[in-house]
């Protein structure tokens, strides 16, 4: 059991913002959907370090990203 | 390598590993910056794979970053030694050689040459990543002889202020009075002034920063290689923290690079005319091409409707 970070989709869709995936130290972990207009994580690459979390919620006040144990829903 | 040995036969495709086939269709070769370049990283197929650094580590984010950023991957090499940051480099699609004992310099002086020897024709960027330890300590002398006769590569410093990978001893690039595990008393003496030394040594392009910035960041990586090119050796020192040794808590990595950017790592950029005279030209030359992009790209929408 480890955490992971989990993207609320419908919240983040609402703003046309990229920044979470460009602030992620591991490549091709946190992505971003195009098509959907939002971000979210590849949970098997993610180290749980939150990095994610603090420019989400501490640096642009938007607060879409949670972490949560990996494998359980919600 | 070469975009065409990348680039498999499209039915041969079916039998290579899905990560290889995603790379080569949604990765960065033979793309630009505005396709598939920082600005846009996570959108595209990265060219770091999964790697053991740890959770949160600055490091591994700037070489994700140095990564996106290369303006010719499919014809790039790069150079490490031991250290924290070859667990990551040694795992992006990009060749990768492994020096001991602090000889990347070395061996990308001869690597260089032999380039320059073997394709005089097309423009083969070499450029080593190494610690701070690597760097400045036991690869020094290698370091700065390279720079000293004006070897035309890239070097770059991921500076963490002390050797992580073996337990936290004090490096000559540790802040004075730093207290690590290894290093109880605190280092006594001072931080190596690198940037001044390479100054000294003959590199026409030096840059201090701590990568907050990902434009900018990535602006001075790609000035580096172009310089490197053209004129002679290039270097730079970015801060990547080591949240372990330093104990800084993962979700407060940013914010610790963010401020180290007002002490100990001011941005501090030095260029020689020549240096800045092809950064001018090629930096236009860039802004022009990304300018008929847009345009071509605007008409050909204008032409559909």
């Amino acid at each position: 059991m480890y955490y992971v970070a989990k993207v609320n989709s419908d919240q983040c869709a609402d703003y046309k913002c990229t920044t979470c995936t460009l602030y992620c130290p591991e490549a091709n972990t946190l992505m971003f959907d195009t098509v959907n207009n939002t971000s979210w994580v590849d949970e098997d690459r993610c180290k749980g370090c939150a990095l994610c979390v603090y420019v989400c919620t501490d640096m642009l006040d938007r607060n879409c990203i949670t972490m949560v144990m990996s494998g359980q829903e919600g | 390598m070469s975009l065409k040995y990348i680039t498999p036969a499209e039915r041969f495709k079916r039998y290579l590993p899905k990560d290889y086939v995603e790379l080569v269709d949604f990765g960065p070769f033979g793309k630009t910056q505005d396709e598939a370049g920082p600005g846009n990283m996570g959108q595209f197929k990265e060219l770091v794979e999964e790697h053991p650094m740890c959770s949160g580590c600055w490091m591994a984010y700037y070489i994700r970053l140095i990564f996106a950023s290369l303006p010719c991957p499919e014809e790039t090499v790069t150079l490490g030694t031991a250290g924290c940051g070859r667990l990551a480099i040694s795992q992006a699609a990009v060749p990768f050689i492994y020096g001991n004992y602090g000889d990347q310099n070395a061996m990308a002086s001869g690597l260089t040459r032999a380039f320059r020897l073997r394709f005089p024709d097309k423009q083969k960027d070499v450029i080593t990543i190494a610690g701070d330890g690597g760097t400045m300590d036991i690869g020094f002398s290698m370091t700065m002889h390279s720079w000293i006769r004006g070897e035309k590569f890239t070097t770059i410093m991921l500076d963490n202020e002390v050797y992580g990978n073996t337990g936290g001893q004090s490096s000559g690039m540790s802040p004075k009075g730093a207290v690590l595990k290894m290093a109880p008393m605190g280092k006594d003496f001072e931080k190596m002034p690198a940037t001044k030394l390479a100054q000294a040594a003959g590199c026409v392009y030096t840059v201090r920063m701590s990568p907050t910035n990902i434009k900018k960041a990535a602006k001075i990586i790609r000035r580096a290689i172009f310089v490197a090119r053209e004129v002679g050796p290039t270097f730079i020192q970015a801060y990547t923290s080591c949240n372990i040794e330093y104990s800084i808590p993962t979700e407060e990595v940013f914010q610790d690079a963010k401020d180290q950017e007002k002490d100990r790592f001011q941005f501090e950029e030095y260029m020689t005319d020549e240096a800045k005279e092809v950064i001018e030209r090629v930096e236009a030359e860039e802004k022009a091409a990304s300018k008929s992009r847009k345009a071509a790209k605007k008409a050909a929408a204008a032409e559909a409707v």
